[in-house]
């Protein structure tokens, strides 16, 4: 370090201003702090109170709003889809035009299921495939 | 001396409590008693009376809103001198560069300072220092560096603080400090030359 430079600039410590500004600088903060007050909107000052009120979990506190917003979001993406799907299960079931039938054996309770038709399966060919077999294939 | 710190510190976050409480008579006693200090960083900074006076009633405003986030994981001394470095340097970034220089008064005291002697009188007396000369090169000097230098040569060398404790402020390592301290001088004793010994 230059000391020579340093002792220099030990000299600035003597800068300073007159001992009844740091009174005056008080009531100044006071008058400050009383004019942003008035000049700031009632949502700001609601929000604060807001933000002060939750329990601070060293969680920024923005991520609060953040986890609303996704919670709102979701809530809605919820609906919306259950909506699309219209009518629930039990209903679509009802409303089916095909014929019912009992799958349970007589006697023990009565589970009715649609019947599938032919035209619920479209025809699935297999072309050129040999069936599995475990004989050795004698081709020597 | 340790137990003057450690007894400052207690009445800090005993103060810090009662604000963070709702006692705003308990953030006048922090504003009363880190004004000066705070007035003198800022001032040495920006090397304006006018500035420094707006600045820190910024600085206190934006403490006094923080303070509810304010943990104690620093010293409540290094939380505030955090603040006041980065509006200080973002103010700066912002400043116009034609914004001159109001120099506050220099206190009596210098003429009682041993260095100032040193400096003024006896054989090897540098030159015939006129006071406000000297004030007006060194501040002119000192706004030669850039923001960050400035920091570290206000806190160091006008401040008296530790290196560790202006690394905690600035959120440097130790050696940082030094390095931006070395070449800081280095560049002030070029600015300087006529003030020094040859």
């Amino acid at each position: 370090m230059n000391s020579d430079v340093h002792k220099l600039l030990r000299l600035k410590r003597y800068e300073h201003p007159t001992p009844d500004y740091f009174e005056r600088f008080v009531d100044e903060f006071h008058d400050r702090q009383r004019s942003e007050l008035l000049r700031q909107p009632a949502w700001k000052l609601a929000w604060e109170r807001l933000v002060d009120s939750l329990p601070d979990f060293r969680v920024p506190r923005l991520a609060y709003a953040a986890v609303g917003a996704a919670a709102v979001a979701v809530s809605a993406v919820i609906l919306v889809s259950q909506q699309d799907q219209g009518l629930p299960a039990t209903a679509l079931a009802l409303n089916d035009p095909r014929p019912m039938v009992n799958v349970l054996p007589p006697g023990r309770g009565d589970v009715r299921l649609p019947v599938s038709s032919r035209s619920d399966f479209p025809p699935h060919y297999v072309l050129e495939a040999r069936p599995v077999s475990y004989e050795s294939p004698y081709s020597f | 001396m340790a137990e003057v710190a450690e007894e400052q510190e207690i009445n800090d976050v005993d103060l810090v409590a009662r604000t963070q409480d709702g006692d705003p008579r308990a953030f006048d006693d922090l504003v009363r008693k880190y004004s000066p200090r705070l007035y003198g960083l800022v001032y040495n900074m920006t090397s304006n009376h006018e500035d420094t006076n707006d600045l820190l009633q910024d600085i206190f405003s934006k403490a006094y809103r923080s303070i509810r986030g304010f943990k104690g994981k620093s010293s409540f001394y290094t939380w505030l001198h955090t603040i006041a470095t980065n509006m200080t340097i973002n103010f700066l970034k912002k400043r116009s560069r034609t914004r001159g220089m109001s120099l506050d008064d220099v206190d009596n005291g210098i003429h009682h300072d041993p260095d100032f002697i040193e400096m003024t009188s006896g054989p090897d007396a540098r030159r015939e220092v006129n006071l406000k000369e000297l004030q007006t090169r060194l501040n002119e000097a000192m706004m030669k560096l850039s923001n960050e230098h400035r920091a570290v040569v206000t806190m160091f060398d006008i401040q008296g603080m530790p290196h560790a404790e202006i690394g905690k402020i600035l959120g440097i390592s130790e050696g940082t400090v030094r390095s931006r301290l070395f070449y800081a001088h280095r560049q002030l004793q070029n600015h300087l030359q006529e003030f020094l010994v040859p």
